[in-house]
């Protein structure tokens, strides 16, 4: 069914991988480079793995006559986001003892450490396997972490729908044993046999693949940004079933008319649980068997779907399922964001919601967040939620155990911080970009607290301090830090320059557009003084900015 | 011929008048008798972000080789600009990133080539160039190297060919041309002429250099310091590789300017010593040594200032400054008993073949303990401090007791250390000349991120088969220290066979305790392997010495 000429060589390197074995264990032996050999590189991602390098280190290293300083990034497959007290704890001292240091929380509701040299992978991942957790899957051409709206006050049906998250994420493993070959040191137990991945069969998917839940009205997963967007339809207090979206993508190429973002596009409802399962599996085999493996730019799913047409896709979806899937159920979202602070849920546990910017906890001269995580984590009386928004929950406290973690929190500066933040701050992502991403074209976690510092004031001078605009920047148009679904999404051109988006809706139900092209940071900062000016002036009541610059036609 | 071909080749006739017709007959004539120019040496530089200019690259230079031509094959992140006024044939790959950019790697030679004044007409050359259809600037960095090229008055071989992502088809065609365009010139041609030593050889010959680059080889986190430094000469050096450089130190400028101050002796007077004449200042500058002054100095230094001095190794500058000589007389008849500097030998790290009218020095900063602290030996200091266009004046000092091995030998190399420097020496040497024999390098140092002496260079070696087997010991990089002489151990079947089937060992470095306790490994690997007395072993060892197969360059 699929195209057979012209496969990009990941295809190539896919299939005769062994299973996703490769070269992997001759690459981690090889004593004379840091990094792996070129089709492992490739490889490691499905291992939930990346070779990266430090870009900062590049030039001076060459005329040192040493190779580029080679790393990994691990990022664990943690379905839904969810940690216990010790996994914490382990996952701190992994993070102080292998990587940089920083626990990176990601935009997918999960972590990552980078700076992990090539001899201490084994070691992090073995460390990690007793805490019973695992990078399988993470990254590559497979179905990456699953995430679920995360704050169990918004429903008392929370866990229920949580749980779906972790189904799915079994659901759509790959069968091969490799992991626990490679990194775990296990005999090899798998055979071709046992092996046999009916899902993935041994071409795994043309490209990533990502599935969010959300239960509305927040849609704090973004989940038209997912290649399989679930919605949880619940009335009278009862899980009635899931719409499901299909088809969702943000990221594009500089100079590349064919490549676009894309929102998923509703395609029905299903009303169990078995069915729920077989449509998302089934949209999965239909990626895998339609999706454009010629060329990594056009193969995601929303190209997939855009090129067979909505309904055909919705046929071959009812042939494969073998039932077709009802009218999409009436649903509504009206956010998209983080309960910052503490909230109680119904049963009365409590959640403090911390705010991290993009998603770095690490220790800075006025706030100890992760010391104050690791404090927490050692009274055992927390649990830890990620956020789809880079900020975590510390979660489920009793209520005679709310005070132990409040002192904690008050000890180390969090509260102050996350109370401090300004709405725009709190509003804010950024994907990793420079030093270690090797695709970042311009700097984002670095420099977008530096740009909303200046930003801040200009909406003092309009009192526009306390609005919950979302601004998110990326390094490229990759679409990490979902940019385009952004009222003000910021997106890498060169060092320093970045194209301004703007118009994108509050809830993420509308994309952003290209506003001004290629601008420096006075430019950015002029043209935004200039928007919110009107935007103060001009605005009805209640008005967001992103409907604002919309309403006015201004993109 | 096709039809279509024919056709198409008859109207361009039909439109063409008699000249042009003439000149057709005379370009068709060329392209189908053109006579391969006759070519010693061509360099294949590239430019590489992903490593696919850089793959393209070592294959090339494999097949160069093997069609008898010597190749220098370079990144352009490491190539030596200057060297572009040298080069007679280069065949730059480079790709081009984001909008029409060359790599990071290149932007220093892109910058070079763009010199307004820039005159290269002893240059033929031709470019390959790898980029990605999908972007507007397809190709640009390779358009604008070759466009440099030509404005520069360099003579294009073949015009640029530009590649899509999937690159291997067009660029091995490309290579092939230019291959097919050339053969290697005779022997008798391309041998470099053999240097005859002077009949006088026994009145010393100083030559005048010029630092070219002077680069601290740690990275930063490194507990050393090792300076690669490239000397240039006007002249051709009679050198082979073995060989070591020796110079005299020149004392620290703000030392010197201390002692006169203190002493108020007049800088400029003349003073005649047994070794030498000159100004108080030269001579304290150029020929005396004034650092770490030996026992019997301090003793005769006692009885000329009538004091009692304990004999501890000190600095002139601290005598002075505890001891002071009562006027400027007394100071010139200090002068008078103050050792002539002595010359410090440092073993070449370059090759008189491939490293054309240049000498390459690896040199570690000497760092000691003395009762008075930690200090940095006088020549390493000088030499790490000497900037770029710096002069300065050395002579050979021939070893012949450190010599490559025949052609066709295979050798093994052990240098932990700076003991590295003749065997860049020898692998330089044996690649540029083609030389058959199998190769293996034992290195170590501390940390394997910071401390991997000439890393790249190595690597290089590896990929292009010119180093067979590489055994690698960073003693800091683990709990327990490793050395090279464990990997010897861990080696030693594969190590004595090659020693049995004639290899030639060479051992280069320190000779406390590194190289005994090297020879100590050596003589237990002999014993062990091939079940004989230590004794014999002895023997066996001192055979191979006999045979020039076991040599030494310790220091």
């Amino acid at each position: 069914m699929s195209e057979t000429k012209n496969l990009s060589p990941v295809e190539r390197i896919k299939t005769k991988s062994d299973g996703l074995r490769g070269s992997l264990k001759e690459s981690l032996d090889e004593p004379i480079t840091g990094a792996l050999y070129d089709d492992d590189q490739t490889l490691i991602k499905f291992h939930g793995l990346y070779q990266q390098d430090d870009r900062d280190r590049r030039e001076e290293r060459s005329l040192k006559k040493l190779e580029w300083l080679y790393s990994y990034m691990v990022r664990l497959r943690l379905p839904g986001g969810f940690l216990l007290p010790k996994q914490w704890e382990g996952l701190h001292e992994i993070s102080n003892q292998y990587s940089t240091g920083v626990i990176k929380v990601t935009t997918r509701q999960t972590v990552q450490l980078h700076g992990i040299i090539k001899s201490h992978i084994k070691p992090s991942l073995q460390q990690f396997d007793l805490l019973k957790l695992d990078a399988i899957a993470a990254c590559g051409d497979v179905n990456r972490n699953v995430i679920c709206s995360a704050h169990p006050k918004q429903s008392a049906l929370h866990e229920t729908i949580f749980a779906y998250a972790d189904k799915i994420s079994t659901l759509a493993l790959p069968k091969t044993n490799a992991y626990y070959e490679i990194w775990l040191d296990k005999e090899k137990i798998g055979s071709s046999e046992t092996e046999k991945d009916p899902l993935y069969q041994d071409r795994y998917l043309p490209r990533k693949f990502k599935i969010a839940i959300a239960i509305p009205p927040n849609n704090d997963s973004d989940i038209f940004a997912n290649d399989i967007g679930l919605i949880a339809i619940i009335k009278d207090n009862q899980l009635k079933g899931f719409n499901i979206a299909a088809g969702g993508g943000l990221s594009s190429t500089h100079g590349n008319s064919n490549t676009y973002a894309r929102l998923a596009t509703m395609l029905g409802f299903v009303a169990t649980e078995e069915q729920l399962l077989k449509a998302v599996y089934e949209i999965i085999t239909i990626q895998r068997d339609y999706g454009n493996r010629g060329d990594r730019k056009l193969a995601r799913l929303k190209y997939t779907i855009d090129t067979m047409g909505v309904d055909a896709f919705k046929k071959e979806l009812a042939i494969r399922c073998g039932f077709e899937l009802a009218e999409a159920a009436p649903y509504e979202f009206t956010e998209r964001k983080d309960y910052y602070g503490w909230h109680q849920n119904h049963e009365g546990k409590w959640y403090y919601t911390l705010f991290i910017e993009n998603g770095r906890i690490t220790d800075t001269e006025t706030t100890a967040l992760k010391t104050a995580c690791y404090e927490v984590a050692k009274t055992g009386k927390a649990n830890y939620r990620f956020t789809c928004n880079q900020n975590l929950i510390l979660a489920d406290i009793l209520p005679e155990n709310k005070a132990i973690i409040e002192a904690i929190l008050v000890q180390y500066g969090v509260i102050t911080h996350t109370n401090d933040a300004s709405a725009i701050r709190k509003n804010s992502m950024a994907c990793v970009a420079f030093n270690t991403c090797p695709l970042a074209l311009a700097e984002a976690q670095r420099y977008l607290p530096t740009l909303i510092g200046k930003i801040e004031p200009i909406l003092t001078k309009y009192e526009l301090l306390s609005e919950e605009i979302t601004i998110r920047m990326t390094g490229c148009p990759n679409g990490c830090g979902r940019s385009p679904l952004a009222e003000i999404g910021l997106i890498g051109t060169a060092y320093g320059y970045y194209n301004l988006h703007i118009g994108g809706d509050r809830n993420g139900e509308r994309l952003n557009k290209e506003y001004k092209q290629h601008l420096n940071e006075t430019q950015i900062l002029e043209a935004l003084d200039h928007l919110f000016s009107n935007y103060a002036k001009a605005r009805n009541p209640a008005e967001t900015f992103g409907n604002f610059v919309t309403r006015l036609n201004l993109v | 011929m096709q039809l279509e071909k024919s056709s198409r080749l008859k109207e361009l006739v039909h439109t063409c008048s008699k000249e042009e017709l003439i000149w057709i007959n005379g370009y068709i004539n060329g392209l189908l008798y053109e006579t391969p120019t006759s070519v010693s040496k061509v360099s294949i530089l590239y430019g590489t972000e992903t490593g696919n200019s850089k793959s393209l690259a070592l294959n090339f230079s494999t097949e160069a080789k093997k069609k008898g031509l010597r190749v220098k094959l370079i990144g352009l992140d490491q190539y030596k600009l200057q060297d572009l006024y040298k080069e007679t044939h280069a065949f730059i790959i480079i790709s081009t990133h984001g909008e029409g950019d060359p790599p990071d790697a290149a932007k220093a030679f892109m910058n070079f080539l763009g010199q307004d004044n820039l005159s290269l007409p002893q240059l033929q050359y031709s470019v390959l160039a790898l980029g990605d259809t999908a972007y507007p600037l397809f190709c640009k960095a390779g358009e604008d190297v070759d466009a440099l090229l030509e404005k520069a008055g360099a003579k294009r071989m073949s015009a640029t060919v530009k590649c899509d992502v999937d690159y291997e088809q067009s660029a091995n065609d490309w290579f092939t041309k230019i291959m097919d365009s050339m053969q290697p010139a005779t022997q008798a041609e391309a041998a470099t002429t053999p240097v005859v030593a002077s009949a006088k050889s026994h009145e010393r010959k100083y030559y005048n250099g010029i630092i070219h680059t002077n680069i601290n080889l740690n990275d930063i986190g490194s507990t050393k310091k090792t300076f690669h430094i490239e000397i240039g000469t006007e002249e051709t050096v009679d050198y082979l590789c073995g060989d070591s450089l020796a110079l005299k130190p020149v004392n620290e400028y703000s030392i010197v300017q201390k002692i006169i101050e203190l002493t108020g002796a007049d800088a400029n007077k003349t003073i005649s010593l047994p070794k030498a004449t000159g100004s108080i200042k030269d001579l304290l500058s150029n020929n005396l040594n004034i650092l770490y002054l030996s026992n019997s100095t301090i003793k005769k230094y006692a009885a000329i200032v009538q004091k009692d001095i304990p004999p501890t190794r000190v600095d002139l500058l601290d005598l002075l400054q505890q001891f002071p000589v009562n006027n400027s007389t007394q100071f010139e008849e200090i002068l008078g008993i103050l050792l002539p500097m002595a010359p410090r030998l440092y073993s070449i790290a370059s090759s008189p073949a491939a490293h054309e009218q240049e000498i390459h020095l690896t040199v570690a900063l000497d760092t000691f303990e003395t009762e008075t602290g930690e200090q940095t030996g006088n020549c390493s200091r000088y030499l790490g401090e000497l900037a770029v266009k710096k002069s300065i004046q050395f002579y050979i000092h021939k070893n012949n007791a450190f010599k490559l091995p025949p052609a066709n030998a295979a050798m093994i190399m052990i240098g932990p250390g700076t003991g590295i420097a003749p065997f860049r020496a020898f692998l330089a040497e044996r690649d540029y000349t083609g030389a058959s024999g199998k190769n293996w390098l034992f290195m170590g140092e501390r940390n394997f991120s910071s401390d991997f002496l000439y890393q790249t260079e190595i690597q290089q070696y590896q990929k292009t088969n010119m180093l067979h087997k590489i055994s690698l010991a960073f003693s800091r990089d683990q709990s327990a220290k490793i050395y090279v002489q464990h990997r010897m151990l861990e080696q030693a079947v594969e190590l004595f066979k090659w020693i049995e089937q004639g290899a030639y060992l060479y051992i280069a470095g320190a000779k406390h305790t590194m190289s005994v306790d090297v020879e100590q490994v050596l003589l237990q690997i002999i014993q062990e392997q091939s079940k004989i007395t230590n004794e014999e072993a002895i023997l066996y060892l001192q055979k191979m010495k006999q045979e020039k197969r076991y040599q030494k360059d310790v220091y």
